[in-house]
């Protein structure tokens, strides 16, 4: 199991990227204009870039240890007890991040299609989806990612590009925006919809070149990011920045006003919401995974198989904690802010101190030399 | 453990809703009601203690209900019934209230299927509900998540209802009437797209205004498109005329072109009628003593569609010249008063100002930054138009 060396770098990429769009993908051009209005787009590319510093610093660390993960190189870098401790918030803020994810579906599909179906069964139903599946090993978790890859970033654009029928290019002028109010704020909230990278790694130590872990995490994050700062482009060009505050899933009404030619269909939405589902799914599907996987890597276990039901119930009640939809979004904002700290800065302490008692995996150097 | 796996299978979807069980609401109707009508409501929404009744105007909302198998699906169906009138279309119910939803519950208390506006094409308000505010309207609207960002809204001069009851023949349908009546006026360049959403986000703007088409219903139960209604804000401030949509559409550089002017030539009876076929436009502004000044270029392709008399020959290029040079004259004189005339009122439904924002964010941050400050900026601005016209094409006559 631990010696499964499988995964390509693209199928890399693959994981990544399907990971990072996920239910995001509907509040992103809110969060964005809430920062500077028309520079919605600028505000998401500083989001990119940011999170990308977290991906740079995790991926580094795997590359230097690519035979781990961080629950076990954190052990060798910064002593047992505290690495436990580390890995301990990185799984629990997985799991809060699966409930968070599959709460937030939850709630658009009861507003906008299911409204009589409980809340509980579609996000319960989400939870055990993904809890199936991650009882898969790592090669078929890939290859689930590499088929759900092309699907989900082909109608997301097809969309992009139906909608910029309306799109006003004015909108999007100033292109640093008029105000920056809360500029640094919506530039964290951006950069915590990228936290699902954290699946590199989990994913490095089961690539079958782990140094080629960086060209995987670059293409990714060019992709997924590319596509979001695309989508809020294009949601403020046709809405205008003043109208996208008004929405609450600026994204999901983008697609109800966009039709395909000749009166196929007239609105976008449904087609959208389906692909929509496939995203939140991988995106669940991953965190979910990280979650289990490094969880079983910290208690020694050999299988992370026994963890996946285990896990449900917890992760169950936590999506039930927030009292409203609006409690929900700063819930969500709040949370994913704090995990800056698990995503970001702990892999960076580690890399520092790696780097300072300059240790290193053993296989690395024996693989760069085959 | 087969059979409980069996029952969440075989129990279907719980948003199951059947066609017949739907009320499918194809166009609605907002009106002004008697505060008389109040008295009469039955306590739906709100009760006397509890819930409070909403201490605003009475609104009576008609809605246009499609009758399930009564709407033909294809010309094939179309042979059968003769002539088929709306009324055997769709049925047609009001109902009054305080607040939209007011309204639509005590419409839903006497509708026995659920009311769906995923199929909601046209939504008609009445002059005198727009002018007093369409805030909770536009709010329902957009609230709602089967309410598609696509249906046309308008503004009915006098009764909105009458729309909803009104029976064109040439479709089967009322609201679908109403809404090719607007399709097809865009297609014809006599109107610009503008569906609700588009309103929406316009109205939303710092910089800009919302509109809406003006309509009328005319004798033969035909709508006629009777101009733009501009608004401030969420009120309605008035209308323009027919014509002056097209000095919109130029000021704008909207296409497809389709209004026909008349040309007055050298002597009190020459005149010819020239219409647009295509246009274009650009904005300039830049800022002189503290004062922002919009420069509007627009250029129009004219053809020459009629001469008005015999006495004068339109055969060479000269006599196009001179049509050429009245027509530039009279469209910017157009442009002009309608500026002016928005001016006045404060309504910048050219969305000036979103340019401004756009292009001088500096100036915009320091001295504008808020809707209401453009709003009396904007009386103040001033404009240059420069207008350029070309006329191509006369027609199949020689002179």
């Amino acid at each position: 199991m631990e010696n499964q060396r499988e995964i390509t770098t693209i199928q890399a990429g693959a994981i990544l990227s399907s990971t990072i769009i996920g239910v995001g993908v509907l509040p992103i051009p809110l969060f964005a204009v809430r920062g500077a209005d028309s520079g919605a787009p600028l505000v998401t590319v500083c989001g990119v870039l940011f999170a990308f510093l977290g991906l740079f610093l995790i991926t580094r660390l795997g590359m230097r240890f690519p035979d781990r993960s961080i629950t076990q190189y954190g052990e060798e870098i910064i002593g047992k007890w505290l690495s436990r401790l580390g890995s301990a918030a990185v799984i629990g803020f997985f799991a809060v991040l699966t409930s968070l994810a599959a709460r937030e579906f939850g709630e658009v599909v009861i507003t906008s299609v299911l409204t009589k179906t409980p809340l509980e069964v579609t996000v319960i139903v989400m939870l055990t989806l993904a809890a199936i599946s991650t009882r898969n090993n790592i090669t078929t978790f890939a290859y689930i990612h590499q088929f759900y890859f092309p699907l989900l970033i082909g109608p997301a654009l097809l969309i992009v590009a139906l909608s910029l029928k309306n799109a006003e290019a004015i909108n999007l002028q100033p292109i640093w925006g008029n105000s920056h109010e809360g500029m640094l704020a919506s530039v964290l909230t951006i950069a915590a919809l990228f936290q699902g990278s954290f699946i590199i790694t989990t994913v490095i130590p089961a690539m079958r070149r782990p140094q080629t872990a960086m060209k995987a995490s670059v293409f990714a994050l060019l992709i997924s990011g590319g596509l979001y700062v695309t989508i809020v482009a294009a949601t403020v060009s046709v809405f205008g920045s003043e109208e996208t505050k008004n929405l609450l899933w600026p994204t999901l009404e983008l697609a109800k006003a966009t039709s395909l030619p000749a009166n196929i269909l007239e609105r976008l939405d449904a087609a959208f919401l389906a692909v929509w589902v496939t995203a939140v799914f991988t995106t669940l599907n991953s965190s979910y995974f990280l979650a289990v996987k490094e969880m079983s890597k910290l208690f020694r276990l050999k299988d992370h198989k026994l963890f996946t039901f285990f896990l449900l119930p917890a992760v169950f009640s936590m999506a039930m904690v927030p009292r409203n939809i609006l409690n929900m979004y700063e819930i969500i904002q709040n949370v994913s802010r704090i995990g800056l700290f698990v995503t970001v800065v702990y892999p960076g302490l580690l890399l520092v101190v790696s780097v300072l008692r300059k240790k290193r995996g053993e296989t690395s150097e024996k693989r760069s030399a085959t | 453990m087969l059979s409980a796996l069996l029952v969440p299978l075989l129990t279907g979807c719980w948003d199951r809703l059947e066609l017949e069980e739907r009320a499918v609401v194809l166009g609605i109707s907002v009106d002004t009601a008697d505060k008389s009508t109040a008295k009469r409501e039955d306590e739906i929404t709100h009760t006397a203690d509890g819930f409070p009744v909403p201490e605003v105007n009475m609104i009576r909302v008609t809605v246009q209900i499609a009758l399930p198998g009564r709407i033909p699906l294809g010309p094939g169906e179309s042979g059968g019934g003769g002539k088929g009138r709306s009324s055997e279309t769709v049925w047609v119910v009001g109902g009054e209230g305080h607040t939209m939803d007011d309204a639509i519950m005590n419409l839903q208390q006497q509708i026995s299927g659920r009311i769906f506006f995923g199929h909601l094409r046209v939504i008609v308000v009445s002059e005198a509900v727009a002018k007093t505010g369409m805030q909770n309207i536009n709010d329902y609207f957009r609230r709602n998540p089967e309410v598609r960002r696509m249906a046309w809204m308008m503004i009915s001069k006098g009764n909105a209802e009458r729309l909803m009851r009104a029976s064109p023949e040439l479709e089967r349908v009322p609201a679908l009437y109403l809404m090719s009546t607007m399709d097809n006026a865009v297609k014809l360049g006599k109107f610009p797209e503008n569906y609700v959403g588009m309103f929406w986000s316009n109205s939303a703007k710092k910089g800009q205004e919302g509109y809406l088409p003006y309509v009328e219903l005319k004798k033969e139960q035909n709508i006629e498109v009777k101009g733009m209604a501009y608004f401030k804000n969420d009120k309605m401030l008035g209308a323009t005329k027919p014509f002056q949509v097209a000095a919109y559409m130029s000021i704008k550089g909207m296409n497809p072109a389709g209004y026909r002017g008349v040309v007055k030539l050298e002597g009190h009876e020459n005149m010819v009628m020239v219409y647009a076929t295509s246009r274009r436009s650009s904005f300039k502004v830049r800022v002189e003593n503290g004062e922002l000044v919009f420069t509007v270029s627009i250029f129009t392709e004219i053809n020459l569609e009629e001469k008005i008399n015999e006495q004068f020959s339109v055969n060479d290029s000269a006599a196009l010249e001179d049509i050429e040079q009245r027509n530039k004259q009279a469209l910017r004189t157009t442009c002009e008063s309608l500026i002016e005339e928005m001016q006045q009122k404060g309504s910048d439904i050219f969305g000036f100002g979103e340019y401004a924002r756009a292009k001088k964010p500096g100036y915009w941050n320091k001295n504008v930054g808020t809707k209401s400050q453009w709003q009396s900026m904007f009386k103040e601005a001033r404009f240059e138009i420069k207008v350029d016209s070309r006329i191509r094409r006369i027609g199949m006559k020689a002179k």
